[in-house]
């Protein structure tokens, strides 16, 4: 697959922009900072009217096909407005993990909700620090899923689930409904992400892959789900980055702006090398889907995507000053995002451990 | 057009059986003399096997293919350790100067095979002693000289300069006017009276470099290259062919894999070092970054095939690549201890964590300073303000020395 954005791609990258931009707003951003189990719903409205929700299940399903590229386009968009609605990745990677499985009556059941916004998936496939454990410690037995997954972007809202557990000694994808009593709200810095624990005691649940199958299918499934996430802290950098610029500019202190000083305008070049190696390795890891590197690609994206949101945010805030550390103008609001987005779906820690791992793996 | 994938086999194999006479072990021992007289023996070979100008023009000499073959086949050819260091810039900015404004084109094709052969090299005189980031500030005058022009001043750090046949430079033709509008550009012929390369050693023992003076020699004004009072443009236009020629997302040291290989090998507390976190995360971050501009610079040559302008994070490859170059090197070193002291003079750069750590200052000022990336990256793309330049707008013969 090319590297470069086709009409197409290029004029949903500008439509989401224009909509996202339309419907900002910071008030209700700010308003969400610190109230559990909310989030944006004239976002999420809009973003479903748009056809976002329905843009990587397949046609056949009510959705409208698209793939990587196009998901990571829009998630771009979502990060630059710190998106109070955190459902793209989660329900991406929920229908991929369903499309992994065999079995066409959850399709079914599924996936024409989801496109049509009428229902939000998530993948819970992480334990205590690790985004995907060798081993999970939710066990699946006899039509049972028992056990704690850690916290999880969108689960408070969730309303199905797949879930990464064991199963007789072997790991195991499962389908389970969600209800209010299996999520146990997370109240974190940063919670229009909705993060919630989930808590299993023995919910219905049904298998729709195990063994290796599964194992390879949460993996691309969760790379994937790491590339998406890499365009929308891309996104998020890149706006950060945005910000920093306009306000050096704009603030004049010792007589010019502040911009005209090199220990401000080299921090501020330094950010935009980080923004754009970041897209460059989100670029590339989108195209490389079903290739052999697909991983050892997402883990790169992942890792300078995670770099540069920090970076541009920590910047952003200590090139503003005194200002930038007010609550009312919201730069925070990148500073949260830029780390909850860091250490949701596994940290640069164990991206970086992955990675080696697949070169390690590429050498042998 | 060949297929990149054929094209890469065909270099591939085309490669391999020049390995015994022009690989690294071939170079082994080698004076410098020796060793550029082989260079010149690989670009013959090259020329004649059509793997030379891949890209340029059938008109002036070369294949006539994509930016992507030459690309390919540099990828192929860059491991393989052989004597082209020569050629790198003369092949890289001066030859596609003159293919761009040259207007006797048969004279042009001549220097242009000549350069592919590895007949003739070709040198950039352009920093000076008082201008080298602020390349306008240069001093070297050219004044008018019956129908022609006569050159008088001092180049430095023009590599290659004392293996060269002819040169590209940029001179001072109107000090009265302010510094970047005073200026024209050459070519010279570098066998000319009153030039005179002398070379000098880097730190790292290499010998580059050149301080080249200039006394009297006599240009005719068909030597002239641009306008009149125009050299600068020209320079910039010099300067942005170097940003996708002077571009390697290794920085020209040792790869990823390489470090990989490296520290599965070594032990570190009595265990590959390759097991230590720190290491790791060493590897992983510098991977994603080296990723990245492989995939910047992917993309701009993708764009430049489709006939679109690349974008300007090109430029970020030189600034970031050598820095992480230099970082590895270093770890390197520190994970061998006492044992990363011993180091072989005649190493192989993209081998040796030592021969490329010392280099690795070079890379960080010639063709760009960091700082003056840093600068042009923040005004050229990010619009933010100039430094203050007390010279700005002054005419050259008025600015305090």
């Amino acid at each position: 697959m090319t590297i470069l954005y086709d009409e197409a791609q290029q004029a949903i990258a500008t439509e989401s922009r224009r909509v996202l931009d339309d419907g900002y707003d910071l008030q209700r951003l700010l308003d969400l900072v610190d109230e559990t189990g909310q989030h944006d719903e004239r976002l999420w409205q809009s973003a479903v009217e748009q056809g976002w929700t329905a843009l990587s299940v397949p046609e056949q399903y009510g959705g409208l096909g698209l793939g990587l590229v196009e998901l990571g386009l829009i998630a771009q968009g979502l990060g630059a407005v710190t998106a109070g609605a955190p459902f793209l990745s989660g329900n991406d990677a929920f229908v991929q993990l369903l499309l992994a499985g065999d079995d066409k009556g959850t399709r079914e059941a599924w996936l024409p909700k989801i496109a049509a916004g009428e229902a939000i998936g998530i993948a819970a496939l992480g334990e205590g620090s690790s985004p995907l454990p060798a081993e999970p410690a939710v066990t699946y037995a006899d039509g049972k899923l028992t056990g704690t997954k850690s916290a999880i972007a969108g689960a408070l809202q969730a309303d199905v689930g797949v879930v990464w557990a064991s199963s007789g000694g072997s790991p195991a994808l499962v389908l389970v409904e969600l209800t209010k009593g299996m999520r146990r709200a997370v109240d974190s810095f940063d919670n229009a992400r909705l993060y919630a624990e989930l808590v299993f005691d023995g919910a219905s649940a049904s298998v729709l892959l195990s063994g290796d199958p599964a194992r390879e299918a949460a993996r691309d499934g969760l790379a994937r789900q790491a590339v998406v996430i890499a365009h929308e802290q891309t996104g998020g950098a890149e706006k950060a980055m945005q910000i920093a610029r306009d306000y050096a500019l704009e603030r004049k202190a010792f007589g010019q702006p502040i911009g005209a000083f090199q220990s401000i305008k080299h921090r501020i070049a330094e950010l935009y090398g980080l923004v754009e190696l970041a897209r460059a390795n989100c670029i590339d890891a989108a195209a490389r889907e079903g290739e052999a590197d697909f991983v050892l690609k997402a883990c790169a994206a992942r890792l300078s995507a995670s770099e540069a949101y920090d970076t541009a945010a920590r910047d952003a805030v200590q090139i503003h000053g005194g200002i930038g550390v007010t609550w009312q103008l919201g730069l925070h609001l990148h500073m949260r995002r830029a780390r909850s987005l860091a250490a949701e779906l596994g940290s640069p820690l164990f991206w970086e451990d992955l990675l080696v791992g697949e070169l390690e793996g590429a050498g042998a | 057009m060949i297929d990149l994938d054929t094209f890469r086999a065909d270099a591939r194999a085309w490669l391999a059986t020049m390995v015994a006479e022009f690989g690294r072990d071939a170079r082994r021992g080698l004076t410098d003399e020796q060793d550029l007289a082989l260079g010149r023996r690989y670009m013959a070979a090259k020329y004649a096997a059509g793997f030379a100008g891949i890209h340029m023009p059938k008109e002036f000499g070369g294949r006539g293919l994509s930016g992507l073959h030459k690309l390919v086949f540099d990828q192929e050819e860059a491991p393989l350790g052989f004597p082209t260091v020569y050629f790198g810039i003369s092949l890289g900015m001066p030859i596609p100067i003159i293919m761009k404004f040259c207007e006797d084109k048969a004279w042009v094709r001549e220097r242009v095979i000549a350069a592919l052969k590895g007949e003739e090299i070709w040198c950039q005189l352009f920093s000076e002693p008082a201008g080298g980031s602020d390349l306008a500030g240069l001093r070297m005058k050219a004044e008018e000289d019956g129908n022609g022009w006569k050159l008088n001043g001092q180049k430095l750090w023009t590599s290659h300069a004392h293996q060269s046949d002819y040169g590209i430079i940029v001179a001072r033709s109107d000090p009265t006017v302010p510094k970047h509008k005073g200026l024209t550009y050459f070519w010279v012929d570098m066998h000319s009276e009153g030039v005179e390369a002398k070379p000098f050693p880097l730190l790292d023992g290499t010998i580059v470099c050149n301080e080249v003076f200039f006394d009297d020699v006599k240009l005719t004004d068909g030597q002239r290259i641009g306008p009149v009072g125009g050299g600068f443009g020209v320079a910039m236009a010099t300067l942005m062919i170097e940003r996708y020629v002077a571009s390697d997302a290794d920085g020209f040291g040792p790869t990823i894999p390489f470090f990989v290989d490296f520290a599965s090998e070594v032990e570190f507390n009595g265990r590959p070092a390759i097991e230590d976190g720190r290491i790791r995360s060493a590897i992983a971050r510098n991977y994603a970054l080296r990723n990245g501009l492989r995939s910047i610079r992917d993309r701009a040559f993708l764009m430049m095939e489709a006939g679109m302008e690349p974008g300007p994070e090109g430029s970020l490859s030189k600034l970031v690549s050598v820095r992480s170059r230099q970082k590895l090197c270093e770890l390197a070193i520190d994970i061998q201890g006492g044992a990363g002291l011993a180091y072989d003079r005649e190493a192989f750069g993209q081998e040796d964590w030592i021969a490329s750590w010392l280099s690795c200052p070079t890379g960080r000022i010639a063709g760009g300073a960091d700082e003056m990336l840093l600068n042009t990256i923040a005004e050229r793309i990010l619009g933010l303000p100039q430094d203050h330049r007390p010279d700005k707008g002054v005419p050259f013969n008025q600015i305090p020395a």
